[in-house]
């Protein structure tokens, strides 16, 4: 037999083992679980604030870890600082490219950064000592579109790419510490866990992978969506996460029974997903759909709990702050919204 | 909400990292100077921006999003015409929602078969307003007349109300929980608000109700308002 053909079955071997292994522990479903639990009722959100000065199709936004500030980018080519109590825009940042898909905001709240179809992420200080926004670091290095990035510290921010691959960056010298590769399709997001010692990511091969930030390995891979997944976050614990795909599910993975554990779909349901968060417990899950609408979940007994912002389908992207008091939405009409 | 004719329309993608491709895709198809891109990118990027063509159904092309002849294409863009894409992006979201029937009254519904008639029946983009009213219950007055003025505003939305009693669920509806508005779309129930009057002062108006239903994203925006024409002022190098 050749070498080939050995590592051939070896790996089928070892497949068929991750299945068993998976099946064993499978001794009941959420839904079973969840059966006896109370429903969490209707959720109608309100409106609370609108944030007003991009102008163009919000493409991103991520709130800063204070619960008060979110940075948002635009078709329109800026990145805007809010504060989202008194709807001030504190920064107005010009971008050079209109094309962006992703922005993040540091935990300290001194950067921010982002990246779309120039392959690059930018990094911008917003604590300079002449008051102003400067550009500090573009890191470049990935041959695709940057779908997301996210700050570990202000030292180092991981990224995600259309390249396939996802990389640690050290943010002083520009230069990758960590590439993670083993998708076979374009990355599009990725969450860090609680305990930033590893991070999920998304991509267009169905999957989604556990990935240990230090060493660079894959710890656990997950299949079961049936496309591309665009969307993945982290459950508020650490030990599980939720994905969104384009075949118009949301999926509830755990880590440490290293399969699926409820899928959140309907029958009227038929348009992917490219957005998602958790409330602050979990209890709730917010999916923001490809036709702009938006659906409310009860994560663990996986019925709809709502429809936010019913009419005039408006959702392109969401984030809910770190305190759960707040959930944001950017819209093709150009503005952000405040709910909760 | 979705799988009905318009919106399955839609291009495939809107939102997200393939959202961006697909506006950039189309930028350069129908915004950009025809001769600054050759026919066979513009062939290239028909192509790609059909999800269904694809002749070459290996796994490896289905998985990547982006040709690396397009990333080629990526350059820098007249500002100009990116300005009149992004009003024509809006302006076009804004004609393809505000598509469907218009009314400029508030119906009566007489029978609960009317009542569910209207829930299940009207274009799936129109929202349907249903004010469960009954005589002499505070506010269902006022609130009649406030729907009566939003109606005329609001032409794609179809207002409604129909008595209690008429329902055929009268003990649904007890007094104390009159007058409820639900709001539904394509059949689903987006809103219910039951004694509506306990969130609105003792004496409200049409645009208190208007303001009301505007903070649950139940109502479309009434003009085309978002292209303010000055630009922001920057702060940074």
């Amino acid at each position: 037999m050749s070498e080939l053909e050995q590592l051939r079955q070896e790996a089928e071997q070892l497949r068929n083992q991750i299945r068993d292994a998976r099946k064993a522990c499978n001794d009941s479903s959420l839904s079973q679980i969840t059966a006896g639990l109370d429903s969490v009722g209707r959720i109608q959100m309100r409106t609370r604030r609108t944030l007003r000065g991009h102008l163009a199709k919000i493409y991103a936004m991520q709130w800063a870890t204070d619960s008060r500030l979110l940075v948002s980018a635009s078709q329109d080519g800026k990145l805007i600082i809010w504060d989202s109590y008194s709807t001030n825009k504190i920064h107005a940042i010009p971008l050079r490219s209109s094309w962006v898909m992703t922005c993040a905001y540091a935990p300290s709240g001194s950067y921010a950064a982002c990246g779309g179809l120039d392959n690059i992420c930018s990094i911008y200080s917003l604590k300079t000592r002449e008051g102003n926004v400067r550009v500090t670091r573009e890191l470049s290095g990935h041959t695709g579109y940057l779908s997301c990035c996210r700050f570990l510290d202000d030292s180092q921010i991981v990224t995600s790419s259309g390249d396939t691959t996802c990389a640690l960056w050290d943010i002083e010298t520009g230069q990758q510490t960590t590439t993670f590769t083993g998708h076979t399709g374009d990355v599009m997001s990725l969450s860090l866990s609680p305990d930033s010692r590893t991070f999920v990511s998304g991509a267009c091969d169905a999957s989604s992978k556990l990935w240990d930030i230090r060493d660079g390995m894959c710890r656990q891979s997950f299949t079961g969506h049936v496309s591309d997944i665009n969307a993945v976050i982290f459950f508020p614990n650490g030990n599980a996460f939720t994905t969104g795909s384009d075949d118009a599910t949301c999926r509830l993975f755990d880590l440490r029974a290293d399969q699926e554990l409820m899928m959140y779909s309907h029958d009227n349901i038929n348009c992917g997903i490219t957005s998602v968060a958790f409330s602050k417990s979990g209890r709730l899950l917010l999916a923001g759909y490809d036709d702009f609408n938006c659906n409310v979940w009860d994560t663990l007994k996986g019925e709809r709990a709502g429809v936010l912002a019913g009419h005039d389908n408006r959702v392109s992207c969401l984030g809910i702050s770190s305190d759960g008091m707040a959930l944001a939405t950017g819209s093709w009409d150009s503005f952000l919204r405040i709910w909760n | 909400m979705s799988g009905s004719p318009e919106i399955e329309e839609l291009p495939a993608t809107q939102t997200g990292p393939k959202g961006v491709i697909h506006d950039w895709r189309k930028f350069k198809l129908e915004s950009e100077d025809h001769e600054s891109i050759p026919s066979d990118k513009r062939e290239l990027l028909r192509q790609m921006s059909n999800p269904k063509s694809s002749n070459d159904d290996s796994r490896e092309k289905l998985n990547r999003k982006m040709s690396i002849q397009e990333y080629e294409m990526i350059q820098e863009e007249d500002e100009r015409c990116l300005r009149k894409y992004r009003r024509q992006c809006m302006q076009e979201m804004h004609e393809r929602l505000s598509f469907g029937p218009k009314f400029d009254a508030v119906f009566e519904l007489d029978s609960g078969e009317a009542f569910l008639d209207v829930i299940e029946k009207e274009h799936h983009l129109t929202l349907v307003v249903v004010h469960i009213y009954d005589d002499g219950i505070t506010g269902c007055d006022s609130l009649n007349n406030c729907l009566t003025c939003l109606a005329a505003e609001y032409s794609t939305v179809k207002f409604c109300r129909i008595r209690a009693s008429a329902t055929g669920a009268g003990e649904r509806f007890s007094d104390d929980v009159l007058p409820a508005l639900l709001v539904y779309k394509a059949g689903e129930l987006l809103g219910n608000f039951m004694c509506i009057t306990k969130h609105l002062n003792e004496e409200f108006f049409a645009t208190d109700v208007e303001n009301f239903l505007n903070e649950y994203g139940l109502l479309p925006e009434k003009d085309f308002a978002a292209c303010p024409v000055e630009e922001e002022n920057v702060d940074v190098e």
